[in-house]
């Protein structure tokens, strides 16, 4: 099957008052049709940088995308025109944002907002429009569609406006999701809810997911394969299981390590475990040495990991790092 | 929850309400608007007729204002002349939000090159004496309403842009401006359709404001002798009767107060909405 999105050894820099960085140094990644990939990684990794440049959204200037090419089902998007990039936006590649407080414009209604993502792309009336925004409404589970189609932004819950995003995402059908942190400001019990409408509307329309987050608890319940971010580049790729189950990158255990344990687990202990942390932070992007990007906070690096940096090798799945495979 | 949808110009609408002196600025406003409107019906004599002896004090012979320097009566003037002097405001704080948008929206959406551009020649603009350069523009094309109303509007619009373009950099990076973007929405509809709606409010009390502003403006060309004189205003009778001011002050200050009530309740009203739009002052 060939993939549907194609990055392949995409480079983007910005420019920044410390000059020219690198925020993506060679990203290659494919997203195959019907499949939820997960991108994992910090704040400042680089995954929602990642996310607008497969939507050909990177701000131009400060951005450029300086090598590299994306293909979407076959076809180099990566200096296509504007117009071309209108038409594949929204119809072919949709995004939703991790704040739906700010993402939905605040003065029109969200019955407005989305019929106008389906008037940009289908050649209908706007009555026809208004009926499918109640459809729509209805299938990303808001109760009372005609009623809350007429409500602005700032009358409707924070779960309830990200459903109204996904509703305005998968209005034209398309065949890629991008989903930047889509439950990150949403409490928890709303985020299960959003998660279970994503896996619906995947099952009922076969689209791909694109699911960037920094929760591994997410990764665990939504993806197929993931890719581990750090510092622009991808550090470790496989299948959720291979990741989850047998992680080879020492900033990936990291990253396992974070999540909290509780419940019975916990309860098997007298106390609850201290939460683990991974020292230090994601080093500033004009900063970055030769060697391998996370040596600084590395319990495992030595003089070598410092000097050279490692190339993504598969060891039993692609990782990046010299000491994987080795005794942890 | 509120099942019923409340625009937010209507929460604007609302807030307005409930500021008094708002609220007293809209009816003043609308008092003179309607008394320039249907008053010349009533008194439908000409401006320029003589009618009486010069500079004779109001209420004598049943004049109520009085009459000119050339007995003219000052009533009808009033009358007659406010249509012209709101036109004047009107259009050119139409032309200056029109101008000051453009220019705004652009420099401050595109940013870069284009932003540069535009704010050097608004700064351009900026630098000039406006009242010279009024007088300047308005003695080249020789002084009618539509010269002056141009004249005014090219003067004043470089504070619009600057708040357009303010405006515009903030919004444009707000994260609906991108989602916008994700589903496939071009420049101008960016631009017009989401960024600019958000922009408004700040906009609409500038507009406001600046119909005082030009009223003003109008009055002190007129002042100056660079009046249309071929159309009766307020500032017109005020400018042709300041040479008589120490024998007779009627002629001057009746028109004067004219202005000073309508600019009084433009302001009233433009702070109104200042207030209206405001989330900080908006009682929740």
């Amino acid at each position: 099957m060939s993939p549907l999105l194609s990055l392949s050894d995409l480079r983007v820099e910005f420019d920044t008052r410390h000059g020219r960085v690198t925020a993506l140094a060679g990203i290659s990644l494919d997203v195959m049709p019907g499949e939820t990939l997960g991108i994992v990684g910090e704040s400042g990794c680089g995954k929602s940088i990642t996310a607008l440049a497969m939507m050909g959204l990177i701000p131009n200037p400060p951005g450029h995308v300086t090598g590299g090419t994306i293909s979407f089902e076959g076809d180099d998007i990566t200096g296509a025109g504007a117009k071309r990039m209108r038409q594949l936006r929204g119809s072919d590649i949709a995004m939703i944002f991790q704040e739906p407080m700010t993402s939905l414009n605040p003065v029109f209604t969200v019955g407005d907002q989305i019929a106008e993502a389906i008037l940009l792309h289908q050649n209908i009336s706007r009555a026809e429009a208004d009926k499918q925004v109640i459809d729509l409404l209805a299938t990303v589970g808001i109760p009372e569609p005609e009623t809350r189609a007429r409500a602005y932004p700032h009358q409707l819950s924070g779960g309830m406006r990200q459903r109204v995003m996904i509703a305005m995402a998968i209005s034209c059908r398309p065949k890629l999701l991008i989903a930047d942190e889509p439950t990150t400001a949403l409490d928890v019990t709303v985020q299960a809810q959003i998660f279970d409408l994503m896996r619906d509307i995947q099952a009922k329309f076969g689209v791909a997911i694109v699911l960037i987050t920094h929760d591994m608890g997410a990764i665990a319940e939504m993806t197929d394969r993931v890719a581990v971010m750090y510092a622009g580049r991808i550090i470790e790729q496989g299948t959720s299981d291979q990741i989850l189950d047998n992680p080879l990158h020492p900033y990936t255990r990291g990253l396992i390590g974070c999540i909290p344990v509780l419940g019975r687990a916990a309860a098997s202990t007298d106390r609850l475990p201290p939460l683990a942390e991974i020292p230090g932070v994601v080093p500033p992007l004009h900063l970055l040495g030769d060697g391998c990007a996370f040596a600084d906070r590395c319990a495992l690096a030595d003089d070598h990991c410092r000097a050279v940096r490692p190339p993504l090798a598969d060891k039993g799945h692609p990782v990046a790092c010299h000491k994987a495979g080795g005794t942890p | 929850m509120t099942t019923q949808a409340i625009s937010p110009l209507r929460e604007a609408w609302m807030q307005f309400l409930r500021n008094k002196p708002a609220v007293f600025g809209l009816v003043l406003l609308s008092a003179i608007i309607l008394t320039i409107l249907y008053g010349r019906f009533i008194f439908s004599g000409d401006p320029y007729q003589i009618v009486w002896a010069p500079l004779s004090p109001p209420g004598e012979r049943g004049y109520l204002f009085g009459t000119d320097f050339l007995g003219r009566d000052i009533l009808t003037g009033i009358l007659k002349g406010g249509a012209p002097t709101l036109a004047v405001g009107v259009s050119a704080a139409v032309l200056t939000v029109v101008i000051g948008i453009v220019m705004g929206a652009l420099a401050g959406y595109f940013g870069g090159w284009m932003d540069d551009l535009l704010m050097r020649i608004t700064e351009f603009f900026q630098v000039l004496p406006a009242l010279l350069f009024a007088m300047v523009l308005v003695t080249l094309f020789s002084p009618s309403l539509y010269t002056i109303s141009f004249a005014i509007g090219i003067v004043s619009w470089p504070p619009t842009a600057r708040l357009t373009r303010a405006e515009f950099l903030r919004i444009r990076e707000l994260e609906y401006v991108t989602a916008a973007r994700s589903i496939g929405a071009g420049n101008a509809r960016i631009i017009f359709k989401v960024i600019l709606p958000n922009a408004l409010p700040p906009l609409i009390v500038s507009a406001a404001l600046t119909v005082g502003v030009a009223i003003l403006f109008e009055a002190g060309l007129s002042f100056l002798g660079l009046g249309d004189p071929n159309t009766v205003s307020w500032g017109l009778m005020i400018g042709q009767n300041r040479n008589f001011l120490l024998e007779a002050w009627w002629p001057v200050a009746i028109p004067g107060l004219a202005i000073f009530v309508t600019v009084f309740a433009v302001s009233l009203v433009g702070d109104g909405l200042n207030d209206a739009f405001n989330p900080k002052l908006r009682s929740r």
